[in-house]
């Protein structure tokens, strides 16, 4: 790594994957984002390989990594996530996870905003800034206050058309959100553990109690074992 | 292949598996992070609590194995990745940790297919251990695991002819089905053995589905035949119905398990001993959580040794999932030129019979 150094952001969150290069101070390079779908993992690497070359920067002079956390689409987390824990575990890269929701909303301009992301093919979750995200089922509305604007991201033809288009918006400024946020820590050296970074947790399938990950694991085969 | 070192990674299922192989053989370390416990309470595997789990452990687990091998990935000639059969979810992690790996390393990636991870297991040498022969060919392949069941013939390194599969349900789903019925639990297997090495009385006898004369397997006939016998014995110890008003007594719980172990390993050592016969193999291989079963090594060894086979298991600890065996078979594709690109994907279904190794050369 190379202490400021350009900033790599990885997204696979939404159906829209988004990577971008920033300076230090979280200003925007280059930005690039593509429908993935749901198969974001033959196409990540390919084009964050292509996004450096592009911009002549060697993956040895990266500075930093962020990466969006979700919620969202639990395929496109587990390919980004463990992409961006490949590449900062190789390149000994410091990394800065952001909540997808939070960069979002955050994108989407101020007041009092209700962000919603489809969970499974009938549930949504619902986030706003500051609080925890949840899910409402099935064809429910979510309970709106007075003042509230829906953004709706991957949800077009299940809500309403201004939500869809303002969730288009937000997600332009995605890439740039994420980078503000992540520069700032990076800068700050506020860091996230590499090795606990998980994607925010709130899709699980109906009936499935979360499972805490740190716990029922069993280490075998190393030196020690913790 | 000759000095090579491989990193190899698994994440097909529920262990997050990272290993160093040297010549394809040696293990310089062989770490597992073994998800077992956490899904005991629902007795199976939830896809998504998995992957997750797997995000959670794969860079303690690289760190713990480049730790215990003494090496960095600089140090590594190639890296190896389970690209499937197994979970989507799961497999993804790994493969794209291993992409990540690979590329910032500028080191080449190879894709194994985990099914043959299992059959390479055979070839693996512990840290230490005095050098083996390794298996000679040609030989005869069992996986048994709770996911697949099927036999093959190799006649050379990487290649295999599908001789016989499961045309229902995996050997290891039968013993964790059984398990249940039984009150012992999950995962059923090593309890099941545990259980039927106390059996005092050795008569109780379970059906066997020999599927005439071909190599193909069944076990859902023999889960519906336990039931029927388990609720039989219940009925015959004056208990009610559902095990959670009563548990059998020990005994006949012992007796059960030993009877419905009996009838796996039957068909399963019948089965392996009569493709070596007819196949005119030197050898045979076992690979897959069942191997570790212990009356289904002994069995299979009895019976092999007085057909002049050379039989060879792993240790328990290399017949459940884990990278070491990923190596031993990445170094073969990777000697033997096979590279993957930066578009790895997950094939989570993947016979192992059709998969791009050289088969039928
Ligand atoms: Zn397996």
């Amino acid at each position: 790594m190379t202490a400021g150094g350009p900033i790599l952001v990885i997204d696979t969150a939404t159906t829209h994957a988004v990577i971008a290069l920033g300076d230090p101070d979280g200003s925007p390079r280059a930005v690039r984002s593509w429908v993935a779908g749901y198969r974001h993992g033959e196409e990540l690497l390919p084009r964050i390989e292509a996004l450096l070359a592009d911009e002549g920067v060697a993956r040895t002079a990266l500075g930093g990594l962020v990466v969006g956390t979700g919620p969202g689409a639990f395929t496109g987390l587990r390919v980004g996530i463990a992409t961006a824990k490949g590449l900062a575990h190789a390149l000994r890269l410091p990394i800065v996870r952001v909540a997808t929701a939070e960069a979002l909303l955050d994108a989407a301009g101020g007041g009092s905003l209700v962000l919603m992301q489809p969970a499974g093919s009938s549930d949504t979750v619902v986030s706003r800034a500051g609080e925890p995200s949840k899910i409402v089922a099935g064809g429910d509305a979510p309970d709106l206050r007075p003042g509230d604007a829906l953004v709706a991201v991957d949800l077009d033809g299940r809500a309403p058309i201004a939500a869809v288009e303002a969730g288009a918006r937000a997600h332009g400024g995605l890439a740039a959100s994420l980078l503000r946020a992540g520069a700032a820590r990076l800068a700050a050296g506020d860091v996230d553990d590499l090795a606990t970074l998980v994607p925010e947790y709130v899709t699980l399938p109906r009936g499935v109690r979360v499972a805490v990950p740190d716990a029922g694991v069993e280490l075998t085969g190393g030196r020690t074992v913790p | 292949m000759s000095g090579s070192l491989v990193l190899a990674i698994e994440s097909s299922c529920d262990e997050t598996g990272i290993a160093l192989v040297e010549d394809g053989r040696r293990i310089r370390s062989n770490v597992v992070a073994s998800q077992v416990a956490l899904h005991a309470p629902t007795g199976g595997i939830v896809p998504e609590v998995a992957a997750r789990a797997h995000l959670r452990w794969i860079v303690p687990v690289l760190d713990e194995a480049l730790d215990a091998a003494g090496v960095t990935v600089s140090d590594v000639d190639a890296v190896a990745v389970t690209s499937g059969p197994g979970l989507a979810g799961s497999l993804l992690v790994g493969i794209n940790f291993a992409k990540a790996i690979a590329w910032a390393h500028g080191k080449p990636l190879v894709g194994v297919n985990h099914l043959e991870g299992h059959l390479y297991a055979s070839w693996l040498l512990d840290p230490g251990e005095d050098a083996s022969e390794a298996p000679v060919f040609p030989l005869i392949g069992l996986v048994v695991s709770g996911g697949h069941t099927f036999l093959v013939e190799m006649t050379d390194h990487l290649s295999y002819r599908l001789l016989g599969t499961t045309l229902d349900d995996a050997a290891g789903e039968a013993f964790d089905k059984v398990g249940r019925l039984l009150g012992l639990g999950y995962p059923g297997g090593p309890a099941i053995s545990a259980a039927a090495e106390r059996a005092t009385a050795r008569d109780r006898v379970f059906p066997r589905a020999w599927m005439g004369d071909s190599y193909d397997l069944s076990f859902s006939g023999l889960k519906t035949a336990a039931r029927r016998i388990i609720a039989e014995a219940r009925a015959d110890e004056g208990l009610p119905v559902d095990d959670r008003d009563g548990p059998l007594p020990a005994g006949v719980v012992a007796e059960l398990a030993w009877g419905f172990q009996d009838a796996v390993v039957d068909v399963l050592a019948t089965k392996a001993l009569r493709a070596a016969e007819e196949t005119n193999a030197r050898g045979i291989v076992i690979g897959g959580g069942v191997a570790s079963n212990v009356a289904l090594r002994a069995r299979i060894r009895s019976a092999a040794r007085s057909q002049g086979i050379r039989v060879t298991i792993p240790r328990p600890g290399l017949c459940t999932d884990n990278g070491a065996m990923i190596g031993a078979a990445g170094a073969r594709r990777f000697a033997a030129g096979e590279r993957a690109g930066l578009d790895l994907d997950a094939r989570p279904t993947w016979p192992l019979a059709t998969s791009p190794a050289r088969v039928g050369h």
